[in-house]
């Protein structure tokens, strides 16, 4: 066991190529991965306005809009064939539309709409828009509505108040209070990062690695201890550390890091030699997990909802450590999951170990030259 | 061009008779286009689960709750406390939940303006966003409906009532995305991302086989190869070409699917496109032909060609505009060539992009692909005089 534990320690810190990976890799993919989201969040969306009625209500209605968090009014335009070019380069991701009359229809006390086009190619833009414009536009609304009520109903402003808007909406978006990018999509890619870089080494690493007469369990138990010890190191480096200095939220306890770490490390790393059983070839290894990085990514059920997932998709994907990982330290790390609400995904990451282990040891034994 | 051809049926054959390459440059991009396309093919989510807190328990608060229920994004169950809902968020039981507080009818009724409160997992952004918008829908017409209920009690006409509850009514329209699925999106996204990593990949390989030394010593066949074609560059023409032309009958293959049989829609030139994805095949082959010729060794090879495209889905600016990125993060994703494709792409399938404007992604493409291609030229030149030279090929 001291030997296969030696002999995986060398395999990984004298091959210059598994080095790369298991520890160079790691710590540039953790400055480029992010880079994208740094700014966290689009503060401000641009949008242009096309007003065909010029009266001062109009210029309220934008003046209110551009004042909202979400969108700044960029541009007035004259025609919407302008603003639909604006949106089409990109240089804006909205349109609001003042329509002739708007004043006349407004001060007549009709409804007086205005159309609003949001450019919905970008999911987090379009909310941004949509609510942008809305939210303004249905304060004035409101305003107009208490003050009609006041003049033509002769009703004190606090009733006038309640009758255009009788409950207020309040809404809480839970963990991610900012709707920050970085904050949605980094701690499931920090976890995936870790687990393609080190099914990628240690499979490396076990298929350089020379056959040994040595009993297949102590074998595989030396590994183990030599992979606990480096990602003793590692996981947290990559998991704690890293988000922190991200300034992502942290609401994490660390003995629970520890606790879905060490079956996710041994579940990652039985995985590894298993693939290394059946793929046979380093030049093979490494580009069918490079390219399987961006289906376990969609098939965790992180960014794509698992509820939309077929579910035979999701039972592959549960096949596989990184989905219960992801999930679980995401609920620790930036919902603060407890203990017992994470111990589903503990066992599910023992059980993994157990299978891929089991899978191990066949593959082991039956690869094994037969010495009678 | 004998010379280009010759190394070219020399390559087929190679990857006929090399099961490892028809996996690398067919069966695996198709199989993993496969599996993305699955993933997304039952559209989007519907019936997210989600928790109401009624502390209220009144006519009014069962009514809000009935909405709720009626929301096809959402399947509601009740929860008995805001900590229960909490937790139920937490486990992923719940995407969001709302809060009807108790003496909620009886503030309704007095015009105290009571609160409904909405919360929803804005971590797991695209779920939470989903219920969120499905529950705003049915808390506002509820409201719009308790507010038209206690306007004409105060004895407001039908007309008025219309034009006090939405004094500005806003007539929405989600430009490019009318069904507001982002599928399309998706799907259309996952084919740059696929084959740029596996062709280079795949390229990198072929290079590997001909360069490195065999095992039983001698000279690396591309020694032999470049004298049969007449020279490296032939040589590397007769290499690249077969590569070019199976990935852009990959992309073809997924294309078929996407648009003749996923239905997603083509509202644009299919000869930019194209031409796009030829500029595009290219350059990725490129990027793996001078990643192994910079380095000489598969292993450094593939993982430089790992460091630089396997991040390269999140700069493509997918669901996050490129325009949002900070300087340095748009700049690197300039120089990838799956970023312009991929907006040629989306701009001439989805957005329907006036022509003149998908030119500058054309442009970039065509820039990328002569850099590489000038990078590979002056790299085999150099390794040429040296061969010439005496020294190592």
């Amino acid at each position: 066991m001291i030997r296969a534990f030696r002999a995986e320690m060398a395999g990984i810190f004298r091959d210059r190529q598994v080095l790369m990976i298991v520890v160079l890799a790691l710590a540039i993919y953790g400055l480029i991965y992010p880079a994208p989201y740094r700014p966290e969040l689009l503060r401000v969306v641009p949008v242009v306005a096309v007003d065909l009625d010029g009266g001062e209500s109009a210029r309220e209605v934008l003046r209110r809009i551009d004042a909202s968090e979400s969108v700044t009014l960029a541009a007035r335009l004259t025609d919407m064939a302008a603003a639909d070019r604006a949106v089409q380069s990109r240089d804006a991701y909205g349109i609001v539309l003042i329509p002739q009359g708007f004043e006349r229809d407004l001060l007549s006390g009709r409804p007086s709409p205005i159309a609003v086009y949001g450019d919905a190619s970008y999911f987090l833009v379009y909310q941004k828009v949509l609510s942008g414009m809305a939210i303004p536009v249905r304060q004035m609304g409101a305003t107009i509505a208490a003050g009609r009520l006041m003049a033509g109903q002769q009703l004190d402003a606090e009733t006038a108040t309640a009758l255009a808007s009788p409950a207020q909406l309040v809404e809480v978006p839970l963990f991610n209070p900012s709707g920050g990018y970085a904050t949605y999509v980094l701690p499931a890619a920090f976890v995936l990062i870790l687990h393609q870089t080190m099914a990628m080494g240690l499979a490396l690493v076990a298929v350089r690695r020379r056959p040994s007469p040595a009993p297949v369990a102590r074998q595989l138990a030396g590994r183990g201890l030599a992979w606990l010890v480096i990602y003793a190191a590692l996981l947290p480096l990559f998991l704690v550390a890293l988000p922190r200095a991200y300034g992502l939220p942290w609401l994490g306890d660390l003995r629970l890091v520890a606790a879905l770490g060490l079956p996710f490390v041994l579940a990652t790393g039985l995985m590894a030699q298993l693939i290394a059983a059946l793929l046979k070839r380093t030049e093979v290894i490494q580009p069918v997990l490079l390219a399987m990085g961006l289906p376990l990514f969609f098939l965790s059920g992180f960014s794509w909802p698992i509820e939309a997932i077929p579910p035979a998709l999701q039972a592959i994907a549960a096949a596989i450590p990184a989905t219960p990982m992801i999930d679980a330290y995401t609920q620790l790390a930036s919902m603060g999951a407890t203990g017992p609400e994470l111990a589903t995904a503990i066992r599910h990451l023992w059980i993994l170990a157990a299978l891929f282990g089991l899978g191990a040891a066949l593959a082991a034994r039956s690869a094994r030259p037969s010495q009678g | 061009m004998r010379g280009i051809a010759h190394v070219a049926r020399r390559e087929l054959s190679l990857i006929a008779g090399h099961p490892a390459l028809i996996w690398l440059t067919l069966i695996l991009p198709l199989l993993l286009l496969a599996v993305l396309a699955a993933v997304f093919l039952r559209g989007i989510p519907t019936d997210l689960p989600f928790a109401v807190v009624d502390l209220d328990r009144t006519e009014t608060s069962r009514s809000l709750s009935r909405m709720l229920e009626a929301t096809p994004e959402l399947t509601t169950h009740p929860a008995l406390s805001l900590p229960a809902a909490s937790d139920d968020i937490r486990a992923g039981r719940a995407r969001g939940a709302v809060l009807i507080a108790q003496g909620f009818e009886r503030d309704l009724l007095d015009r105290r303006r009571p609160e409904i409160v909405l919360f929803y997992d804005n971590q797991h952004m695209t779920a939470g966003a989903i219920a969120a918008r499905g529950a705003r829908g049915a808390i506002n017409s509820f409201i719009a409906g308790a507010q038209m209920g206690m306007l004409r009690a105060q004895g407001t006409d039908a007309t008025a009532v219309a034009a006090l509850v939405q004094p500005i009514p806003m007539q929405i329209h989600a430009l490019f995305n009318p069904a507001f699925s982002y599928i399309d999106f998706l799907l259309s996204a996952v084919v740059p991302a696929v084959v740029q990593i596996m062709a280079a990949a795949a390229v990198t390989y072929a290079l590997a086989l001909d360069f490195a030394r065999p095992a039983t010593g001698g000279a690396p066949p591309m020694l032999a190869l470049s004298r049969q074609a007449g020279g490296v560059l032939p040589a590397m023409l007769g290499k690249l070409i077969p590569y070019t032309l199976i990935f852009l009958a990959v992309i073809g293959l997924a294309d078929l699917v996407l648009f003749g049989v996923l239905e997603v829609p083509l509202r644009g030139s299919v000869a930019l496109l194209l031409i796009g994805a030829v500029l595009f095949v290219v350059a990725a082959a490129l990027i793996g032909g001078l990643a192994y010729l910079l380095m000489r060794d598969f292993g450094l090879a593939i993982s430089g060609v790992a460091i630089m495209l396997a991040p390269a889905f999140g700069y493509m600016g997918i669901g996050f505009p490129r325009e949002a990125m900070p300087a340095l993060a748009r700049w690197w994703s300039d120089l990838l060539p799956g970023t312009w494709y991929l907006q040629l792409r989306i701009d001439q399938t989805l957005r329907a992009t006036p022509r003149d404007l998908s030119l500058p992604p054309l442009l970039a493409l065509l820039a990328i692909t002569a850099g590489l291609a000038v990078l590979v030229l002056v790299r085999l030149a150099l390794m040429q005089r040296r061969a010439l030279d005496g020294g190592a090929p």
